[in-house]
Order: structure tokens, then sequence, then C-alpha cells
């Protein structure tokens, strides 16, 4: 980071930007995560849109994984990680005694970095969620569910003559779509993807960033990516993050033509990254 | 669509929360269960065993007199060690309690002392020969019997557990006669019975009578067998353990010899005592019961462990030393010998020494191999017939007399003390040497 | 002259040579431009003669070992009076470790028959020839080699490789090892083995259904035939195994799964070795247990609600040593709880799963094969334990199916027929060999079988 890049990053007091939207479905206001001693998000608010994508950038130790994560209180599986500050879904607290995990997680999915199939085959992959919120009443109810989540994850014509194969015989890409359709499986209300992409190859990510288009339609999603063009590509919203603090939050296509903040302007720039 | 699915959901959290206490629940029953056994076993060896370090004495007055003892003032020594000691133990019995006369109460009497007590006043007399004529005041070992009633503080009053009285529950259980009861109530009410340390337990070998049987014998025997497993098996597996990990090509050799460590350190430890049996005593006519073919099969178990531990340890050492050696011109040998070696030392010392405690508590094999002898001598060399500590952990747990179970409690403390202070040794080494890179 | 002193005095001679290789470098460097001149360093020099002497006579040494006694017993077979060697090779072997015995704790002249002196005599002076011979042909060569060796030092002479080459092939042997063991149990249960089959059918040892070992010695005797029917030996082990594992399997597993899924860093610091504890007591110890303890114990219960339970009864032994693999089972489990990876658990808290429901559903199925490997390993370690069974079962074999009576397995047998006096050639005897090979094969398999399912397992998380 050049001298004046740093002076432009400490003297950021507030996000430069709309951070709000009008229809939220989820809102984050001032929050702070740390990790133990060490803190790795700070003040940060931002709300994500229905039937939107939000994309989150910045370079690598960012924050922008740890706040995606705080969206359906992944951390909580992180003894040593404490969040501040509010997060609502529908305005309801994340962190309010009421809100449940287990319920929470069932409303907003997420899709992970790596393909994470389970040890089971392609049908029971799709079925576990559906199976242990008790979903379907009976076994045609779960087949529907199946099928019709592979269909809209783009997977179905694919595997539907294997479904007992295991997961993991799938491809990367298949592997990634099956766990896209994992989450629809339970039918979240948004969906948060944490670099879906980066382990795959360009035609299997065109791939999956055509389904994060047509899944807009009905869920709100938050993404996280380390490619602007796929920010560029998908997304309706951009947020940049540096160093734990939201900088810059707007519309994509101004963002990426006419940042306002200095930090914003270098990373797209390529400057550092 | 969505609300739907927000309520079926929250339907099935309270049975699937209820669920995951129950789960939790078994968890923990499992530790505490597991940890409990271990207290258990533990607790009860301990309260068993505690005892086995002390014994009961009796005191009595004793004439060490020229008739008594049916020797001259001027005996040599040689003479004195034959005299008529334990007529003098029973002589100085029959003074106290005078009432004492039929032939079978008299015996009843003598059998209040331990046979071993002669010995202690041979002893006491060898050395205080100015108290020759003299009439002593001494602290004789009891018999195990006496031992029992005094050490738990019985009351003696009790009727014995026999025939009418099997069922009461407060009744003695005691091979004592009611006779012998009542003298030695007169004993306790004088204050005449003690009970304190005993060295007997680590000073004396086996014997037939509980009381004065003693673990040194076996220990000893432990201490040879463990010097020849260690003598054999650091060395070979520690070089074995080089070649597999530095030199060793990727062919069917190198396969074969890491498929075979493998399957060796699972094989039931029995079938070692058979290959002992079969081949160094029975074809290469080595001696039954000597710690030396017992170091010998014990080091054929204990080498899979120990390679395994060694190669753990110098895989732990960064190539980055081995390539910097090289760079230096070093060869491959002295890369070894003069780099990786001494850093993986402790490594490797702390799995010989697990490798050893495994060996220290092994028994099976060591019974095919005659090792379950009675042994009352201490062994000389390696070559003497000779037990070793959990063999005689074996042997008394077998004995009938009552009195033996706590000699084995004992036994088992003592194996087990050695084998914590081996375990905490190879813990500390781990902690003081260990190094990240 | 014993081997020992042998020894030593083989370990003088090796480090004097030792010393007079490396001046001897010295002084040969000396004459070619000091050291540099030299391919290797005098240390190498001096290496190499020392090994020209010590690794051959140690090879004499051990090849004569291992023939002497052979030899021996044949030049001694001349000397056993024939109407010994007519009643037959049990009278012979009898004969011959009277002999033996006399001769080993030197009293000669306690052997009343005057044929038994001569044939003693006769083989102690043997073994004071041989014992000369070894000495003698040990140290001749190794000296003359030495003195060879010596003699070859020159500047071109690459010591250092052959030193080196010498150490590989020193640790290469150190590593056959584990397979010289191997063969070594193959061959020692395997061959008695068969001469057991020779004279019990394999088919009775297999199918049969009686097991009463005691042959007597004359022929004449009552019960002069023992029966050899394995079956009763095979099921009570298989019963107490069975006890074993149920208890080690669930308690093992679930302690594994809250440790590693569960419990802080600091409570896993502290239960962890004490869990090992549990594995680093003694057999013997818990065989005493067992005895002393629980089975006890369980007849007292088992009375109180009116059930016959035997002093000895499998339950009680097999209880215990489930116990005693509660923490290989738990140490294994927990190695492969850990080795699934986080981001499958990720996957499954992202749905919204509990916790308990990623590791029954997600974790477990995942690391099924390593558990299963891991349990197959424990079985295998619970069919080959003795101490405890010998301590805390029974002798008495019988076919029966319920916990609460009593019940022998197939190493309570090995070692029963096995300690206390015995003629090595008796079926008796040899059954125990059969019975070894019979365990060793079956571990073996489930070793196998296990291992490679753990390598599996392993392969597919690395």
């Amino acid at each position: 980071m050049s001298d004046a890049a740093k002076e432009a990053f400490d003297a950021l007091k507030e996000t430069v930007g709309r951070v709000t939207v009008d229809d939220p479905k989820m809102q984050a206001q001032n929050v702070d995560v740390f990790y133990g001693d060490k803190q790795a998000i700070y003040d940060v608010t931002l709300d994500v849109a229905k039937n939107e994508v939000v994309a989150m950038i910045g370079p690598s130790g960012c924050g922008k994984s740890t706040f995606l994560r705080c969206l359906n209180r992944m951390n909580d599986t992180i003894p040593s990680c404490k969040v501040t500050g509010d997060i609502t879904l529908e305005g309801e607290s994340l962190y309010s005694k009421d809100m449940d995990p287990v319920l929470l997680r069932a409303r907003v999915g997420m899709v992970f970095q790596k393909p994470n199939p389970f040890a089971k085959s392609i049908y029971d992959n799709v079925a576990y969620g559906p199976k242990i919120h008790g979903l379907a009443n009976n076994r045609a109810e779960l087949d529907d569910i199946v099928e019709s989540s592979l269909q809209r994850a783009g997977l179905f014509d694919e595997v539907k003559d294997r479904l007992t194969a295991p997961g993991t015989s799938l491809s990367g890409g298949q592997q990634q779509r099956l766990c896209i359709a994992r989450t629809i499986a339970v039918s979240p209300e948004v969906i948060l993807m944490d670099e879906p992409c980066s382990a795959l190859d360009p035609i299997a990510t065109a791939r999956i960033e055509e389904l994060i288009d047509e899944l807009r339609e009905n869920y709100a999603i938050a993404i996280v990516t380390h490619s602007m063009q796929q920010a560029a590509r998908v997304s309706q919203r951009t947020a940049y993050f540096h160093l734990g603090k939201l900088v810059e939050v707007g519309e994509t296509k101004r963002i990426f033509t006419n940042p306002s903040h200095e930090l914003t302007e270098n990373y797209i720039t390529g400057r550092f990254g | 669509m969505n609300n739907a699915t927000t309520e079926r959901v929250r339907a099935t959290l309270k049975k699937r929360y209820l669920k995951e206490k129950i789960f939790r629940g078994f968890g923990i029953t499992a530790i505490a269960a597991s940890l409990g056994f271990l207290v258990l076993l533990l607790g009860s060896i301990l309260i068993k065993g505690l005892p086995a370090f002390q014994a009961t004495y009796l005191n009595v007055d004793i004439e060490l007199t020229e008739d008594v003892l049916d020797i001259s003032a001027d005996a040599s020594t040689e003479e004195l060690r034959g005299a008529n000691f334990s007529g003098a133990i029973n002589q100085a019995l029959r003074d106290r309690f005078p009432e004492v006369t039929k032939r079978k109460q008299r015996r009843q009497l003598s059998g209040l002392v331990s046979s071993g007590a002669e010995y202690a006043l041979a002893d006491y007399l060898a050395e205080n020969r100015d108290q020759f004529g003299n009439t002593v005041n001494l602290w004789l070992l009891a018999d195990d019997e006496v031992d029992a009633l005094i050490k738990r503080n019985k009351d003696l009053t009790q009727p014995i557990k026999r025939g009418k009285n099997k069922n009461n529950e407060s009744a003695l259980i005691t091979r004592l006669s009611e006779d012998q009861l009542g003298w030695l109530q007169s004993f306790k009410d004088a204050g005449d019975t003690n009970v304190r340390f005993s060295s007997t337990f680590f000073t004396n070998g086996d014997s037939r009578e509980p009381e004065q049987a003693g673990i040194r014998a076996a220990l000893i025997g432990s201490a040879y067998t463990l010097l020849i497993t260690f003598v054999l098996s650091f060395p070979i597996a520690v070089a074995a353990a080089i070649y597999l990990e530095e030199f060793a090509p990727q062919n069917r050799w190198t396969d074969l010899v890491e498929v075979n460590i493998n399957n060796l350190a699972a094989v039931p430890s029995i079938v070692f005592g058979l290959l002992g049996l079969a081949i160094f005593i029975n074809y290469l006519a080595m001696p039954r019961s000597a710690p030396v073919v017992g170091g010998i099969v014990l080091s054929l178990m204990t080498l899979p462990t120990i390679i395994i531990s060694s190669r753990a340890a110098l895989k732990a050492v960064p190539p980055s030393i081995r390539e910097a050696a090289r760079g230096l011109g070093a060869s491959p040998v002295q890369v070894v010998t003069h780099h990786v070696l001494p850093l993986a030392m402790p490594g490797i010392l702390t799995g010989t020494i697990i490798g050893l405690a495994q060996a220290l508590g092994e028994t099976a094999p060591l019974l095919m191999i005659g090792m379950v002898a009675f042994i009352v001598d201490i062994p000389q060399s390696v070559t003497d017939p000779s037990t070793v500590l959990p063999v005689q952990v074996f042997l008394w747990a077998d004995a009938p007399e009552r009195a033996f179970t706590e000699r084995t409690s004992g036994a088992i403390l003592v194996l087990l003390a050695f084998l914590v202070v081996m375990n905490l040794t190879a813990v500390l080494l781990r902690k003081k040497f260990e190094r990240r890179w | 002259m014993t081997v020992i002193n042998l020894l030593i005095v083989t370990a003088v001679l090796t480090l004097l040579y030792f010393l007079f290789g490396r001046q001897r470098a010295y002084s040969v460097a000396k004459g070619n431009g000091g050291i540099r001149g030299m391919h290797s360093l005098p240390t190498h020099y001096g290496a190499l003669v020392a090994l020209w002497c010590v690794v051959p006579a140690l090879f004499i040494i051990v090849a004569w070992k291992l023939l002497e006694p052979s030899v021996v017993d044949s030049l001694l077979s001349s000397s056993i009076p024939a109407e010994i060697r007519a009643q037959g090779d049990m009278a012979v072997s009898l004969y011959r470790n009277e002999i033996n015995n006399a001769v080993d704790s030197a009293r000669i002249s306690s052997l009343s028959d005057p044929a038994k002196q001569a044939t003693a005599t006769r083989l102690a002076g043997l073994q004071k020839y041989a014992s000369y011979g070894l000495f003698a042909l040990t140290l001749c060569v190794a000296t003359l080699l030495g003195f060879l060796a010596i003699g070859r030092i020159s500047p071109t002479l690459e010591a250092r490789h052959r030193v080196e080459a010498t150490v590989q092939g020193f640790l290469l042997a150190c590593a056959s090892i584990a397979i010289l063991t191997t063969i070594g149990i193959v061959l020692s249960v395997l061959f008695e083995s068969i001469r057991f089959f020779n004279q019990v059918s394999f088919v009775e040892f297999v199918t049969g259904l009686k097991w009463s070992p005691q042959t007597a010695i004359r022929s004449d005797q009552v019960g002069s035939t023992g029966s050899f029917g394995a079956i009763p030996l095979f099921a009570g082990t298989m019963l107490i195994s069975l006890i074993a594992m149920l208890v080690a399997v669930p308690f093992g597993l679930m302690s594994a799964i809250y440790l590693a899924e569960y419990a802080s860093s600091s409570a896993r610091a502290v239960i962890k070795p004490l869990l090992e504890m549990l594995a680093g007591i003694p057999t013997v110890v818990y065989g005493f247990f067992a005895a002393l303890t629980v089975a006890p114990w369980i007849k007292g219960i088992g009375e109180s609600i009116g059930l016959s339970v035997a002093s000895e009864s499998a339950l009680a032994a097999g209880l215990v040593m489930g116990i005693m693999i509660i923490p290989f089972v738990s140490s294994l489990s927990d190695d492969v709880i850990t080795a699934v990876p986080q981001s499958m658990r990720d996957g499954s808290f992202g749905l919204g799963a509990t916790h308990s429901e990623t590791i029954r559903k997600v974790v477990i199925p995942a690391a099924l094969p390593g558990i299963v490997g891991g349990v197959l390993l424990a079985a295998s370690r619970a069919i080959g334990e003795t101490m405890i069974v010998v301590m805390a079962a029974g002798l008495a074999a019988k076919l029966t199916a319920n916990p609460l009576e009593a019940v022998t397995t197939v190493t309570v047998q090995i070692v029963t027929l096995l300690t206390g006096d015995q003629e090595f050639d008796s079926a008796k005897t040899l059954a125990a060999f059969a019975l070894g090979l019979m365990l060793f094969v079956s571990t073996l398999v489930l070793n196998v079988i296990a291992l490679y399912v753990v390598r599996r397992y392993r392969e597919q998380y690395d």
C-alpha cells in the first residue's frame, strides 16, 4: 500500500456510498467481529436486498468472508469468535435469544469455497436438509424436492441416471452445483456464497454464474468473490472491503466505472490485490 | 412458501434439541464411565495393596540363654546359625501363656508368629552378641492370618465365620482358632501388637508364606529382562527406522518390510511366546526361564513399536537440514549420523521408553518360555532362572492364601509406579526437546 | 570359554584393528602428499579394517552356534545305548534330556547309571572341544583377515564407499528382521502344527465338539487318547471377544466423538491422557481385577436376582477385556473423526443441522471405513488377549452361548498346555502350536484387512 493509500485508509471513518436499500431482506448495523483479542471487522453496516445479488470484493484477508459468515452465524462454530452490533433478517435480530441458529441457517443457506459434498449418494446429499428439517411428509414429496432442487441447480439432466452414485464421484463444477442444489432444497430466503467458483475451471465457473443470475428471481443472494470480473458479471450491487473496513458500496456498474474512494479505485485498477 | 418452511422447521426444533442433549449425554456418560472404570480399578488395587507395605509385629520377651538356645556362650558364628531359635521363640510364648499345656494348643500358640521370625532372631543375635544370656524384648513378625486381623483392626471377640455363623455379616473370616484369637486379644490388650512399615516386601524373594514373600527376585529379573530388551531392540529399531526413512528404495522388499512391521505390531503377544519356545528354547537350546530369552522375545515384540515411533521422529526432521548437509558434500551416511539422527534422538528415545514400558508390563509370552517359576533366590546373571514382576503378580494372584491378595496388589502398585515413572519420563523428554520447525 | 567371553575378545581385537588401520593410513598418507592424497579419511580406513575383522568373526560365531546342537546331537547318538534307542524316540529324548541337564548343572557324578555317566562325560567333552574350536577358529580368521586388510590400505582404496555400503547393508539387515520375525513365527507354529495334524486329523480339530487334551503318558492308562475338537475353544473366544466389543465399541466410540467434537481443547488435554492410562495398565492387572473384583461382583448380583452364575463367568472376563480395549477403540476413532474435513461439517451446519445431526449423519458416515478398520484391529486384540482370560475365564471347554457360564478360550488353552512340565512331542503340547497357528492366522487376516481399510481411508482425505 502506498503512503497515500495508507493515509486514505486511516482517514476512513464512514463507508462511501449508500449502504442501505429500500426493501432490505437482511440488515447489518455497526458490526464488529473479534477473534480473541484480534479485531477482524470494524463497524460494518450493509443491507442485502431481495431479488438482488450483492457482491463483496476486496484483497485477501479483508474480512469479506468473515462478514459473510456472520450472516448465518456460521462463526458460532469458532469458540473464540465474538460478534457485536446488530444483524437482522426480516427485522428479527440474528444474535438475539429468540433467534434459533438452526432455524436461521435453514432460512439463510450457505455455499462454500470448496465443493463439500457429504460422503453420501447424490440423492442423499440433496435430501439431507429436507430430512433433518422434516420438510417432506413422505418419500414422494422428498423425491419431488430433490428433483426440483437439482433441476433449479441445472444438474438434474446430468445426474438423473445415477442418483445413487456418491456425491464425490462428480466433477468439481458438478459438485458445486450439487452443493447449491443441497442449499436450495431447504427453500431458504437468502443464499450466501463464499467464493463459490474459486476451485473451479472457467467453463464450470460460467455455468455457476448463469445459475446465480437465475436464482436471483427467488432469493436474496450475497456472494464473496476474489474476482472483480465475476462481481461485475453477476451482481447488482458491490461492496468493497479493505482490512476489515467496508470502504465503498454502490451499484456494480458505478463501482467499476466510477469509484469514489481512492482505495476502491486502486483495487479495481489493479494497483494492489 | 418460505413461511411454510419456517413453520415446519420451528415445529421440529424441540425434538431435535432434545436429541442433541441426549447424544451429548451419551458422550459424557461414555467418558465418565471409562474414567470411572479407571478409578475403580486403581482404587480397588490401592486399597488392597497398600497394607502389603506394612506388617504386624508381636512384642515378646525372649530368653537368649544357653539352655534355651542349645549352644554355648563362646559359639562360633557358624554354630550360632544352628542354634534353636524357634525353640527360644516357642519358649517365650509359653512363658507368656503358662496355662497352655496341651500339645495341639502349644502348636497353635507357636503359629501366631511367622516361621520367618527365627531368622530375624538369628540376625539379631549375630549383631548383638553381648545380649547372649539375657532376656531381650523383641518385636517378632506375626503370621499372615494374625496380620490380616490386626491390620484391619478387627474385633477379635466376634464369632468366627464357620458352620452356623456362615451368613453372619459381622463374623470374622479367619483360619485362626478361638484359642488363638484369645491369646491375640491379650497381646492386643497389653499393647504388644504393632503394625508398621516393613521392608520385607522389597528385600525378600518369593516365599510360600505370604508374610515373608517379597518382590526383590522379580524386580531383579525384570531389570535383567528389560536390559536385554533395550540392548537388542534399541539399536536394531533405530537402524531399521533409519533405513526405511532415509535409504530405502521404493521397491517390493521395502513394501514387504513395511507391511511386516505394521502387522507384527498387531500380532498377539502370546504368539511371540510360541516363537520363543519353539526357536530359542527348543531349537537353539537356550536356557528356560532365563531373562536372556525373555529379553530376546520381548525385543522382537517391541521392535515394531520402536521402529514406528522412530520413523515418525526421523520424518519430523525437515528435509532442508538434509539438503544443507548434502550441499556441503556430506555423504548420505554422514548426513544421517551427523545431522538427522541427533535431531531425531529425543523422539526416538521417547518411543523407546514407551516400548520398554510395554515390555515391562508384558506377561503372556514370558509364561511360554518358562519364566513362570517359584524363584526364591535373587538371580545373579541373565542366564539364571528368574521371574519378572508381572509374572510374580500372576503367580500370587493364583495362590490360595488370602494374604497373597494383598501381596499381589502391592506388587501391582510397584509395577504401576515404574510404568508411571517411565511414561512421565517419556512425556517430559518430549516436552523438553519438542521443536517446532 | 563362553560366547560372551569370545565376543568381548573379538570386540577388543576389532578396536585394536581400528586403531592399527587408522595409524597405517596416516603413515601411508605421509608418503602420498598427506591425507588429501588419500581417497578417504584415516578413520574410514580404520573402520574398514575393523569391519574385515568383526563381520566374519560374528558370522562364524552365529553359524557355529546354529549348527552346534544338531552336530553334537548326531555325534552323541552313537553313545546312547542300543536298548534305549530300541524303545523309540520318546525314550531317546528323555535320555538326552537327563544327560543334558546333568552336564548343564555340572553334576555328572550324580547320575546313577554308569552308561549314562559315560554318555554325559562324552557330551561334556564334545562341548568343551566345540567351544575351544569356535574360539580358535574365530580369532584366527579375524586376525588373519584384519591383517590382510591393513596390507591393502593404499591411496586408491575407496574405504569410505565400502564402509558406507556396509553400514547401509547393516541397516537393511536390521529392517529385514521384521520379515525374519514373521518367518520365524510362521515356521515355529507351522512345523509343530504339521506334526500335530499327523497325529490328529485337521478335520477333527476344526469341527470336533469335544476338547479334552489330557493324554496319559502310557497307552494302557485310562483316557489315553485325548479329544482335540477345538470348536468349543473358538466359540468361547468368540463369546468373550463379542462381550468385550459390546463394551468397548459404544464406550470407545462415544468417548472419541465427545472428545473430537464437543470437548474444549483444555478438557481434551486432560481427558485424553487419562483414557490412555487405561491402555497403559498391564493386562495382568486387568486379569487380577477381573478375577478378584468383577467376577465375584457379577456372581453376587446374579445370585441376588436368582440366576446361577459361574465364578469364572465369560461375562466378567469379557467386561474387563472390553474396558481394556476402550482406549484402543477411542484413540483410533478419534484419529479418523478428526481426519474428516471441517468443510464437510460446515456444509452440514450451513444447512441448519444441529451438532448431533451433523455427527450422526455426516461425520460418522464419512469416517465409517476408518472406524470399521479400528474396530477390526480392536477385535483382533480381543481375540489374542491372554492374561485376562487366563486369570478370569475357565479351563473347561464348554460349548455355550450363555455369558454367565464359564468358557475357555484359545489363548487360555495355549498357556495351560505349555506351562508346567511337558514333553515336547506329545499331542498335548503340539496342540498348543496348532491353536497358535489358528490364532496367528485369524488375527493376521483381521489385521491385514483393517490396515488396508484404514490406509485407503487415510488416502481419501490426504
